[in-house]
């Protein structure tokens, strides 16, 4: 099966080494002026815990200089689910729509055989063509991570081995699609639909709560923000431990303000402290294989139903 | 004597509303070169599905060289089957079409591929192949597994008349020596009637005329005589089909003895002639939905 599989899916396989390549060069130029922008600001003396004076200014002013090529380097959360659109969506559907199914599954090969080595094969593939991606990323993105960390979902997204793992769940969604809707343009817009929809349930209502969050309290005026860590909420509290509404701050700024009082002073007058309920920078790992974990769980899960569906149920 | 390559009992196929095929009861012989007949929509193809488990019987059971095709798909490495319209990949080449095929099937026998397949360039991509070409090729790829069942569906459907004489012979020579079992399925008489020994006429979705073809043109007859009130005749067990024509009377009959009365011209049938008869509307076994425009007798 890895010739016939080679055969069918070469382009796909082909194409997808030549948007390594394309990445591989695009990092590599890109790099350079980052690399020396880092060395010639002295930025590693910024890291924690020893942040030399100045710092405050100068991590600010490269973060900025290159804040345009972090922010397109974010577009590279979609490369996963290009292996669900172009190689695991089409995988069972074009078969179905062009009527070459009735060849390949009267062949000597077990229909059943037939779908699990093909997607192994192509998964294998994509695993390690995810994990590259991956690699390149976390290797360009190495300054900016220093700094500020890569537990946040820009960076945690496009980092480590979630990026494989989206691959995998993709592809596995593709396949899916394609055997239930029997139509390659069907089976790719629902993989779409279905993957961009549980990469935002899983960031917005999972990831959060991989481990307990950690909370911090800090002096109301405090912005209570370090390097590195993922800030879950940010919130007011009184000294009973109750939350303070948007509305009741502003109000208390406006009574400071009526009186007279500087409001920084007013707020610490009252007791008032500032709660942040965050992920710390070094559960990074922790939670990437948590997520990865998740998604390939999911990814077989789907496998597994693709394959039960193509024996149970003929066309 | 070897058991039957394909017996279906009771087989009933339901598409959404419509049965394509119903209460289908049918033994092939080991070894016959079946002509499976009947209108389109008679469910020729839905039957040769079922057989390679393309298809899940809604009701009944059907199984090819004893064997179950879709709980033990293992049978279709022994099975050899061309679809309607032999659907190969576009983008292969014929080199690489029948690498496929020694790929994925234990069976494979490379010599009987290159031996009948040495006028198509290997090269050529199958998308650039005539129709008569492809279905060559079609053909070899199922002759290359050394099946024990051949399943042809309607392989002359875009054939003109010359490559289908020479896909017919291709498909003889490739089964001469296996004595493989051979069901084509056609809704051309003429295509099927050259070759097969075995008819199983389909008409309404189940089995309407199923025989060894010799016999069937032994037992019956062509009876022409005057017009006149129908009694028994002796020697007809049934009348298949009456026809009038001005004054004359044709009937298509069993016979089950000689004709003694001198009034009856009586002439053997032809094969042809037989399935038309048989596929009459009036001789449909249940009323169906008339969604297809039923055959019509002309005379």
């Amino acid at each position: 099966m890895a010739w016939v599989t080679w055969r069918q899916h070469r382009s796909q396989l082909v194409a997808t080494a030549g948007l390594l390549l394309a990445l591989a060069a695009a990092a590599f130029g890109t790099r350079l002026p980052i690399h020396a922008a880092f060395h010639r600001d002295s930025l590693s003396a910024c890291l924690p815990p020893a942040a030399r004076s100045g710092c405050d200014i100068i991590v600010p002013h490269f973060e900025a200089e290159f804040a345009g090529w972090v922010t397109a380097a974010r577009v590279l959360a979609v490369l996963p689910v290009l292996a669900g659109l172009f190689v695991g969506a089409p995988l069972l559907a074009r078969e179905l729509e062009q009527g070459t199914y009735r060849f390949a599954w009267t062949q000597g090969v077990t229909r059943r055989r037939w779908l699990l080595s093909k997607t192994a094969l192509l998964a294998a593939a994509m695993l390690l063509a995810g994990a590259a991606a991956s690699a390149v990323v976390m290797w360009w993105r190495g300054p900016f991570d220093t700094l500020e960390g890569r537990i946040g979902p820009s960076s945690f997204d496009v980092e480590g081995l979630v990026v494989p793992a989206y691959a995998l769940y993709a592809l596995a969604l593709g396949v899916l699609a394609g055997l239930v809707f029997r139509r390659t343009v069907a089976a790719m817009t629902s993989t779409l639909v279905a993957f961009a929809a549980t990469r935002f349930l899983v960031l917005e209502f999972v990831r959060p709560h991989f481990l307990t969050p950690l909370h911090r309290v800090v002096l109301a005026t405090d912005t209570g923000l370090q390097p590195g860590d993922w800030v879950l909420s940010n919130t007011l509290v009184d000294g009973g431990g109750r939350q303070i509404s948007a509305a009741r701050e502003d109000l208390a700024v406006l009574h400071a303000t009526q009186a007279g009082i500087d409001p920084h002073t007013y707020i610490l007058t009252l007791g008032w402290k500032r709660l942040i309920s965050y992920q710390p920078a070094g559960r990074f790992w922790t939670f990437q294989l948590i997520e990865a974990g998740l998604f390939v769980g999911l990814a077989a899960l789907i496998v597994l139903v693709a394959v039960w569906l193509v024996r149970r149920t003929p066309t | 004597m070897s058991p039957s390559p394909l017996v279906a009992h009771g087989l009933g196929k339901r598409f959404r509303r419509e049965w394509g095929l119903r209460g289908l009861t049918l033994e092939i012989p080991q070894g016959a070169i079946v002509g499976l007949a009947g209108p389109n929509g008679a469910g020729k193809s839905t039957l040769l599905a079922l057989a390679t488990g393309l298809l899940a019987p809604t009701e009944g059971a059907i199984s090819v060289l004893g064997r179950d095709p879709l709980r033990d798909p293992g049978v279709l490495s022994e099975i050899g089957y061309v679809p309607q319209g032999s659907p190969l990949y576009r983008s292969f080449s014929v080199a690489d079409t029948i690498e496929y095929a020694r790929r994925t099937n234990p069976l494979w026998d490379d010599e009987v591929a290159t031996e009948l397949l040495t006028r198509i360039d290997s090269k050529t991509k199958v998308g650039a192949l005539s129709e008569g070409e492809r279905a060559r090729l079609a053909l070899v790829l199922v002759l290359g597994k050394r099946p024990q069942l051949v399943l042809l569906d309607e392989p002359f459907a875009s054939l003109d008349p010359l490559a289908g004489r020479e896909l017919l012979q291709l498909l003889m020579d490739g089964v001469a020596e296996t004595s493989a079992t051979v069901v084509v399925a056609s809704h051309v008489v003429a295509d099927i009637e050259r070759v097969c020994d075995h008819i199983v006429l389909l008409a309404g979705g189940g089995v309407c005329l199923e025989g060894n073809v010799e016999q069937l043109l032994e037992s019956h007859r062509l009876l022409t005589g005057p017009r006149r009130p129908l009694g028994a005749v002796r020697g007809v067990r049934e009348v298949v089909r009456e026809r009038h024509s001005g004054r004359q009377l044709t009937l298509l009959t069993v016979v089950d003895g000689p004709i003694v009365d001198p009034s009856w011209t009586v002439e053997p049938v032809s094969l042809e002639e037989l399935l038309l008869a048989y596929m009459a509307p009036e001789r449909l076994p249940a009323p169906r939905t008339p969604e297809k425009v039923p055959l019509r007798w002309h005379g």
